[in-house]
Parts: structure tokens; C-alpha cells; sequence
């Protein structure tokens, strides 16, 4: 199964890439018909956000922008898209580290522990693989309530890092299984216990994986949809996607105001995958190999 | 809106307090939302999203915390989506700590809520306060009733649903707003021929059509028609007023009367809207938030071309032609649980029909329900929508909730759903009643 | 991490069995934090949700035991049996959309030209928008009247733009939102893993004579088909997910045409506020993507493939 495997550009000496020198035009035009499908509304969605109520008509939808403005984009601060964005991130830095504290020590004791018990886990997690948040949601709702965490970002968090969990201790396990034992055997000789194994052995050697769990935890927070929608209900506790869907009614003919928002939303990540495209690519990449 | 950080730390704290103080204030009975210790509370008070709206209830409210020496009230804008509203307030209805104050639009929005015994009934407070009590049009207070009783408080303005048509289109077409159904029938036929859409509708959000079947049950079969239906009388859909509505709007649809794409057109992002700005549609059915809507987005349109008549009689009819349907108005009701009943009542008395309250809804294009208001309408911005409404509902022998607002929950999504089915020809009017009484 | 590493590890396990293996190993404490997690925020609602469903309980007050009700309405209930139909097709059609996109566009993009490598970083762009982001810019996009639905609409068979308020329109929307947001994930995975295809084969089959076609399919597509499977289970098991598409798009409209089992279990809970019955349809929805996930890996020996990490 660990198809996509967590690996530097040097291990990538010899691949399929460069195996046919003539250029593959058919494949080359085909993919451009895709850009052009890809590109589209993210360019109307920029287009539309720069440009005032008035002139956002003028031409059709896919003329060249003129009147740009940057009135949109104050329009969305002003209503509060600012205070959005901060509890959305404390929401994700949450949700991901919690994650991986959660996760790791699990993944180190699933691969390295002999106990019956340890591996029923390991079967719990890749049975919990398959149970759609939705489904859940009712008695979610229910116990949030009754835990009286009812509109608050806690209410958002527990559930997302709980369903964040079978994916993230299959992916770490599966790194983990990668350490040779030798390793351990080397270091039992120094009398390292198994927290000094895992702090200082484990750790280190499996930095990739822990990646791919923190970014895809991450952005699983930063846009989850489900979880606020139900378990929150005030501008407070409000998070970005939520205050998006928000907007919708609110700003009604104003498609301006609301594409500038929509491209807040999204421009922290934007930020990141321009900055370090690599391992943002690689996070998503890793776990949907494991 | 827009707070500093550190103002959001400050209510994660207070919230933390609540949420470990709740189960042991609430063996006393006076767990509310935000309740500090001590007797003063915050009271919460969640209204519909609306810019304009929102600003007018937050000078009721500051202009209530001013002076109150107790509890103060925050205002808690949730959502701008009635639907989403309803949702977010069921949830929190259901959780141990409501809000205080509810927007709501009486009748079946309520109905669950009295019956579970979450809301205060405020009739001893009306009737020991006449004077409070007759500030209000008694038909838009008596349509906040349930079971006889009283549980909300008229807090803006009245929004029946009105026939919009462009004035400057009319005219250069020579044509009048549509006195009967024959005349409406007349105009479909005349505008499509000009290769105007005669109405526009924002099908795809599904509650603008309904305002068409809604209307013309009112005209055919007069209020009895839906009282029976509320009422979950067996067979009420079946009345032959509720089949021949059905059978007129598949008439419309077939004659063109709301163009080819309706279903694919909203209302929130203003699809509808934009049609009859650009004078691409010539009429809208809409409830009177349509004139602050366009005045926001489309000023000249609105401004110069924007006209209002009744919905038209249909001949034979049982109705009234008087009649309206819409939203009577908007309530404020106060739930048992709230921290401090006594300052909900009080923020009521004091604000809701309070001569600067009144003026400021006035200001923004509402018509409030109070009464005595006919000289005090010149400062609406719109004068003479607003004098027109105001008199509307004064004549108006009977004022229809919107179906979707004042039936029980479960009966909304079916309602919707097989409404727009028949609308996009896939259901018969006959299928549609079978749907309807199917649903239990 | 070197090529030596297999052979390093099955010494390992070798000395294990005989006993020589003295490193500390930890024990259950360590997994019992992440499964009590687990337990209390997923595990238990999945038992809970199956309580509530012999409950009747709308959203206030406490549920009430009602028995099989809620089982027996849902079996003569045509509107579930239509969102199960409509879940079915939805399913299916986007993976048929996807799957063969994802795949020859991840194979394109695992080159490494310049170009290539230009263009795959633009084709990652959805991958940054939340579902609710994506699904309120398509919606501006599908007005008949002033978005694109009007410009391309007459070419696609929809001359009056009406193509997220027909039945047919509305479903195809929903295909072509999620394929715009989910491809270019699952087009990562096809080239991750066209890039470990040992360039070896493609040698030999270039001197056996295969052209591009034949290479393609004898030796990249086997070379893929664990890939296959994992998008595919991903995939398929995602397809339930595509609610939140649905609520901000159609709202399951026109009609119904889009009413998936996801969105019908929400507006049965949360609108219509039949917890109890909505909870019968939450479980539907479980068993489906259980069935889906256990026939995937049925079929496609996934279950060896997974089994061969286990346990060292």
C-alpha cells in the first residue's frame, strides 16, 4: 500500500520522466484544456474581487478586469473577516498539534510494542478509516451540548482531531516501521528507555511523515465546514469557512465583496504553498499513499 | 464585528466561566448565557444578519445598557439566512444555554419552542401595560399569537410580499401593473412577446416560488385554506384552492412567465434581483425587502424605476383581495432560561416601540408595526412605499405568514422541494397534494 | 534509509523471533491516550447514533425510546431509497470522471520538464480552497443570466444557461465542482507514483518496440495499480463527503435531483429536526461507506498488501 513513499528529489535518479525524448503533444494540448479549466474561476474569482459592483458586469464574465479597486477587501475586514481568520487559526495549530501528540505515541507503540492490546488498536484505527464524519454528527452534536462546549472553537477541535486520528497513526506507524531495529538494539545497549528511544531515535527519523500529518491535519482544520456549522453558532466562535457561507446572503448582488473574501480565505495557504511548496505537496502526497 | 484580539480572549474567558459554572447555576434556575456572577447579567440577544437592521437595534440596545443599572444586552447577529437562523437557534434552543432574546417570525417558528416550554408567555405583561400593548397594530401582535397567548414583541418592520414592477419599462411599453389575474395573464403574454421575461424568480433558493402558490391559495380559497393546513387538519392539502393554485403557476410556467431558467437563478446572490435591475425581467413578486435591496446595490434603479402594486384578484376567488401574505412582522421573544427576565421584559417596554427606535427602522426603509405612524413615514427613504405598505396592512383583513415560516419543520423540505418539481413541470398538481399529505 | 533496508529489516525480524531482540518496548499506556480520544469523540457517537435511532427525539429535550419506528419508515420512505440511488450514481460518475483525469494527468505531470513541473504547480491551485470557498465561487460562476453558464451553456446542450436548476444539469454540476477540487489530489498521487516506476522497464519495452500507447498500458498502468486502488478507495469513500458541495450548491434541489444521502440525513436532522430518523439514515450512510471500503479491498487484495506492514 505505501505506494508514495516519503522521498528526497536524490532518490528520484531514475525515473520514468525523461524516458521518451520526443515531446508528447497531444498529452502537452490536454493538459492545457485542464489549466484552462483549472485557471478559470480562480481567475474570475481575482478578477471579480478587484473590480467595483458596477463595472464587475460591464464586458461579461470573462472580459479583462478595468476599474480595479481595493475597496472589496476593506469591505470584508470591516466585517469582521480579520477576527474569522484568527479563530480559524487557532483552530488549525490546534487541531494539528494536538494531533500529533496524540498520534505519535500511539504510532511508536503500535510499531515497537508486542501487546495483543497494542495491535487491536491498530486494527480500531484502520476501521475507523472508514467512518464518515457525517454520520456521527448527531451524537457528536449531542455530546458537545451536554459537555456544555456548545458554540465555543474547543466544540471544533475534539471532533476534527478525532477523525484526524486513524489516517495520521497509519501514516506515522507506517514511517516508523521503516527504523531498523538495529537501531533500537543500538541504543538498548546505552540503556536508553522507551521514551529516550522514541524521543531521540524515533523522532528524528520519521521528521517526513510528522510533516505530512501536521500539514494534512492542518488543512483539514483550516477548512473544515461541517464541525462549525454544527457546533457553533456565534460571530464570536466564528471560523472562516463559516463566516464565508455567511456572507453568501449578506452580500447578496455584491459578488465582488464576497469573491474577496472567498480569496481571503484562502490566501494564508496560498502564502504557504508558495513559500514551501515542496513540503506542503509532500504532506498531502504522503497521506494519500499510506 | 472586527474585534481586537484581545477583547476575543476576554469572552473565551467568560465563556470558559460559564460553561463550568452552568449545570450549578442552573439548579437555581438561573444559568443564562454569559452570567457573570453577582446579579447582573449579559443578556443575549440574537437577531437575523442585516447591516442596516443590526445598526438600528444596537442604538435599542446601547441606548438601554445606558441607562440600565442591572443587566446589559448584547445584540448577537447570527445569520443572514432565515433557514440557517432557524437551524443555528434550534441547536442552541436545545442546548442549556439559550439566548436570552430571540428574533423570530412567530407561528411555527415558535410553535416547538412554547410547546417544550422554552419561551415566556408575555400576555400579563400586555395586559397590565395597556399602553405598551396598543402601541402595536393589533393585527401584527394578535398574528404573533399562540394558543391564544402572547410571546413576542413586534421589533421592526412589516414585510408582506408585493407585486414590484419597472415603472420606466411599463411606460415605454404602455402597459399598467395587473388589477386581476386576467391582466397579469395578459402581461406574461405581451412581454414575452417583446422578448422581456415577465417575471423574475430566484428559483434555485426555492422559497421565492412559493411565494406564487402561497398568494394565489389566498386569492382562490381565502386564509382557511392554510389555517387548515397549519392546523394539520387531515386532507386540508386536498382543498381545491391549494390544486387550482397548482394548476395556475404550471400555466405560468408553460406561458413563459418566468423564462426558461428560473431554477437555476438565486435569490441570495442576487441572480433575481439583476434581472430586474437590467430591466431583462419586467416584474418581481418579493417580499418588501426588495426596495432596501435594490436601493443598496442598484440606487438609480431603484430610485426611477422601481414600482409596487397588490397581488392581483383572481376572478371566482373566495379571497379577499385585500389580503396579503409575507412576514408580518419580526418578534422578540424571551426564554424561560434567560438569567434575567425581568430586564428582557424591561429592554422590551422601553426600546421596541420607542419614538427614537421607530424612527431610526423608519430611516432605513421599514415600515414598523406600530401605530399612529402615517405623518412620521416622510423620513422613510422611500415615502411612498412605505405610506403604501402601512395602509396594505392596515386594510388588510387577513395577514398570511409565509407557509415555510409557519408550518411544523418537517413539512418545510418536502413543501419546497415538490413546489419546485411542479414548477419545473416534473410533478402534476395532483402528485403534488398526494406528497404533501404523505408527510407525517 | 538505504536499498539495503528490506533485507535489514527482515534480519531484524529474524532475531526478534529468536529471542535476541533486548530493546524496551513500550506498552498499552502509550496507544491509550489516542484511543480514548478516539473513542469518546468517534467511536462512541457511532454507538450512540445507533441508540438514537430507535429514538424519537427532535433536537430538544431528551430522547424517547420509540423502537423499530424509525427502521420500518425507513423502509418504505421513497425519498431515502431515491438519495441512496442519487449517492449511487453521484458516486460512481465522479469516479469515472476522476479516475482516469487524475491518472493520465498525473502520469503527464510526472515528467520532469520544465514545463511540466510549471504547469502541475498551477493544477495544485484547488487544492488550497476550502469546499465552501470553491462551492460559493462555482455558484456565482453558474448563473444563467450573468455568469459563465450563460457564455458556455448553449454549447453544452443548455442554450438558456439552466443548468443548475435541471436534474441532469444540477448533478453533472456537482460532478464537475468535485472533480475541479479533487483531481488535482489525486493527480499528486499518480505522480508520486509514476516517479518510482523504475525507469528500467520503460527501457526495456522501448527495445521490445512499444510505443507510447503500449508502454502506457503495459507498463505504467500495472505499475500503478496499487495507486489505482488507493485513489479509488479514497475516492469512493470520499464521494460522501461531497454534502457540504451539495448544501452550499443545490441544497439538494431542483426538486430533490441532488437531495444526496448526506445532505438528506442534514435537512432530516438539523431542518426538519427528526434526530431519531435522521440517525437510521446517518447508519445507511455508514454501512455504505464500510461495504464500499470492504468490496474495494475484496477485490484488489488490498487487505495482503496492508497485512504485509504489519506486525514486525
Amino acid at each position: 500500500m505505501a505506494v508514495v513513499r516519503q522521498s528526497g528529489p536524490g532518490r528520484l535518479r531514475r525515473t520514468a520522466g525523461r524516458r521518451l525524448g520526443r515531446a508528447n503533444w497531444a498529452a502537452g494540448v490536454a493538459s492545457l484544456v485542464w489549466l484552462a479549466f483549472v485557471i478559470t474561476p480562480i481567475y474570475l474569482m481575482v478578477k471579480d474581487a478587484l473590480q467595483t459592483t458596477d463595472s464587475y458586469l460591464d464586458g461579461g464574465p470573462l472580459s479583462l478586469p478595468h476599474h480595479l479597486t481595493g475597496h472589496n477587501f476593506a469591505d470584508v475586514f470591516d466585517r469582521g473577516f480579520t477576527h474569522y481568520l484568527i479563530n480559524t487559526a487557532i483552530v488549525t495549530v490546534a487541531s494539528a498539534v494536538l494531533t500529533v501528540l496524540l498520534a505519535f505515541p500511539a504510532a511508536y507503540a503500535i510499531v515497537r510494542s508486542r501487546s495483543r492490546a497494542v495491535s487491536g488498536v491498530f486494527r480500531l484505527f484502520l476501521a475507523g478509516l472508514a467512518i464518515p464524519a457525517q454520520a456521527t454528527i448527531i451524537p457528536v452534536y449531542l455530546m458537545i451540548t451536554r459537555m456544555h462546549l456548545y458554540d465555543s472553537l474547543t466544540a471544533i477541535v475534539l471532533p476534527t482531531v478525532a477523525f484526524g486520528l486513524p489516517l495520521s497513526v497509519l501514516v506515522l506507524s507506517s514511517a516508523l516501521r521503516d527504523v531498523p531495529r538495529e537501531l533500537y538494539e543500538a541504543m538498548t545497549i546505552d540503556g536508553s528507555g522507551s521514551v529516550r528511544l522514541m524521543w531521540s531515535l524515533a523522532l528524528p527519523l520519521s521528521r517526513a511523515s510528522l510533516t505530512t500529518v501536521s500539514v494534512y491535519s492542518a488543512l483539514n482544520a483550516w477548512n473544515g465546514f461541517l464541525f462549525p456549522l454544527i457546533l457553533t453558532q456565534s460571530d464570536e466562535q466564528r471560523v472562516q469557512t463559516l463566516g464565508l457561507y455567511n456572507f453568501q446572503g449578506q452580500f447578496s448582488s455584491n459578488i465582488p465583496g464576497l469573491m474577496a473574501a472567498v480569496l481571503l480565505s484562502a490566501l494564508p495557504i496560498f502564502v504557504v504553498y508558495l513559500f514551501a511548496r515542496r513540503w506542503l505537496v509532500a504532506g498531502m502526497a504522503g497521506v494519500g499513499g499510506k | 464585528m472586527g474585534e481586537s484580539p484581545l477583547s476575543r480572549r476576554t469572552f473565551l474567558s467568560a465563556a470558559a466561566i460559564t460553561g463550568l459554572s452552568a449545570p450549578i447555576l442552573s439548579a437555581c434556575g438561573t444559568s443564562g448565557p454569559g452570567g457573570a456572577k453577582g446579579g447582573a447579567k449579559t443578556l443575549q440577544a440574537w437577531v437575523l444578519v442585516d447591516q442596516a437592521q443590526n445598526r438600528v437595534q444596537n442604538t435599542a440596545v446601547d441606548d438601554f445598557n445606558k441607562s440600565a443599572t442591572g443587566s446589559k444586552v448584547k445584540l448577537l447577529p447570527i445569520s443572514s439566512d432565515g433557514a440557517v437562523y432557524a437551524d443555528k437557534l434550534r441547536v442552541s434552543m436545545g442546548s442549556p444555554t439559550p439566548p436570552d432574546l430571540l428574533f423570530n417570525w412567530g407561528s411555527g417558528s415558535i410553535r416547538n419552542y412554547v410547546q417544550a416550554g422554552g419561551l415566556m408567555d408575555l400576555s400579563d405583561k400586555l395586559a397590565a401595560d395597556t399602553a405598551w400593548k396598543n402601541s402595536f397594530l393589533p393585527s401584527v401582535l394578535d398574528a404573533g399569537k399562540i394558543d391564544g397567548k402572547y410571546y413576542g414583541i413586534p421589533m421592526r418592520g412589516m414585510q408582506p410580499v408585493v407585486l414590484f414592477y419597472n415603472k420606466s419599462l411599463f411606460a415605454e411599453q404602455g402597459q399598467k401593473p395587473p388589477a386581476t389575474y386576467d391582466d397579469l395573464l395578459k402581461l406574461v403574454d405581451f412581454f414575452k412577446g417583446k422578448k422581456i421575461q415577465p417575471f423574475a424568480l430566484g428559483g434555485l433558493d426555492q422559497w421565492p416560488s412559493l411565494m406564487w402558490l402561497e398568494y394565489l391559495v389566498e386569492r382562490s380559497g381565502g386564509p382557511s385554506v392554510f389555517e387548515n393546513i397549519a392546523a394539520g387538519k387531515p386532507g386540508a392539502w386536498r382543498d381545491p384552492a391549494v390544486t387550482a393554485a397548482l394548476q395556475q403557476i404550471r400555466d405560468l410556467v408553460g406561458r413563459g412567465a418566468f423564462g426558461t431558467n428560473f431554477n437555476s437563478v438565486n435569490y441570495v446572490n442576487d441572480g433575481a434581483g439583476l434581472l430586474f435591475a437590467k430591466g431583462k425581467a419586467a416584474m418581481h413578486l418579493m417580499g418588501t425587502w426588495e426596495v432596501s435591496n435594490q436601493v443598496d446595490r442598484h440606487r438609480s434603479f431603484a430610485q426611477k424605476d422601481l414600482g409596487f402594486a397588490p397581488f392581483p384578484s383572481v376572478a371566482g376567488g373566495k379571497g379577499d383581495p385585500n389580503a396579503v401574505v409575507g412576514n408580518p412582522t419580526n418578534y422578540f421573544s424571551i426564554t424561560t432560561k434567560s438569567g434575567d427576565k425581568d430586564a428582557a421584559v424591561a429592554f422590551l417596554k422601553k426600546e421596541m416601540a420607542a419614538p427614537a427606535y421607530v424612527d431610526a427602522l423608519i430611516k432605513t426603509g421599514d415600515v414598523p408595526a406600530v401605530t399612529g405612524l402615517e405623518s412620521r413615514l416622510a423620513a422613510s427613504p422611500q415615502p411612498d412605499f412605505a405610506r403604501y405598505v402601512y395602509q396594505l396592512v392596515q386594510k388588510a383583513p387577513s395577514f398570511t405568514l409565509s407557509w415555510d415560516q409557519a408550518l411544523m419543520p418537517q413539512f418545510k423540505t418536502p413543501l419546497l422541494s415538490n413546489l419546485q418539481k411542479v414548477f419545473a413541470g416534473k410533478q402534476s398538481p395532483e402528485q403534488f397534494v398526494a406528497a404533501m399529505e404523505s408527510v407525517k | 534509509m538505504t536499498a539495503a533496508l528490506p533485507v535489514a529489516r527482515r534480519r531484524g525480524v529474524r532475531a526478534a523471533e529468536k529471542g535476541t531482540d533486548r530493546a524496551a518496548r513500550p506498552g498499552v499506556l502509550w496507544v491509550l491516550p489516542a484511543t480514548l480520544f478516539f473513542m469518546l469523540f468517534a467511536g462512541l457517537p457511532l454507538v450512540l447514533v445507533a441508540v438514537l435511532s430507535f429514538t424519537s427525539w427532535n433536537g430538544l429535550g431528551t430522547p424517547a425510546f420509540n423502537g423499530f419506528d424509525n427502521w420500518t419508515r425507513m423502509a418504505s420512505d421513497p425519498s431515502v431509497l431515491q438519495s441512496l440511488r442519487i449517492s449511487a450514481v453521484l458516486t460512481v460518475l465522479s469516479w469515472a470522471v476522476q479516475t482516469p483525469l487524475a491518472l493520465l494527468l498525473g502520469v503527464w505531470a510526472a515528467g520532469r520538464q520544465r514545463n511540466r513541473a510549471v504547469l502541475s504547480s498551477l493544477f495544485f491551485l484547488p487544492l488550497l480552497m476550502s469546499t465552501a470557498a470553491i462551492a460559493i465561487t462555482w455558484l456565482t460562476l453558474l448563473d444563467p443570466n450573468f455568469g459563465l453558464a450563460a457564455k458556455f451553456g448553449p454549447s453544452i446542450g443548455f442554450p438558456d444557461g439552466n443548468i443548475i436548476g435541471s436534474s441532469r444539469g444540477a448533478l453533472g454540476c456537482i460532478i464537475v465542482v468535485v472533480s475541479w477540487q479533487f483531481v488535482p489530489f489525486h493527480t499528486l498521487l499518480y505522480q508520486a507514483a509514476a516517479r518510482q516506476i523504475p525507469k528500467s522497464l520503460y527501457d526495456a519495452a522501448t527495445v521490445d518496440g512499444a510505443g507510447r500507447v503500449r508502454q502506457f498500458r503495459h507498463v505504467t498502468l500495472p505499475q500503478l495499480r496499487n495507486t489505482i486502488v488507493t485513489s479509488s478507495v479514497l475516492m469512493l469513500v470520499g464521494s460522501l463527503t461531497y454534502f457540504e458541495t451539495v448544501l452550499i450548491l443545490t441544497g439538494g434541489g431542483p426538486g430533490g435531483a441532488t437531495n444526496i444521502l448526506p445532505q438528506h440525513m442534514y435537512m432530516t436532522a438539523f431542518r426538519d429536526y427528526q434526530m431519531g430518523y435522521a440517525s437510521v439514515i446517518a447508519l445507511a450512510l455508514v454501512a455504505l461507506g464500510t461495504t464500499l471500503s470492504m468490496l474495494i479491498v475484496r477485490f484488489s487484495g488490498f487487505a495482503k498488501m496492508r497485512s504485509t506492514l504489519e506486525g514486525i
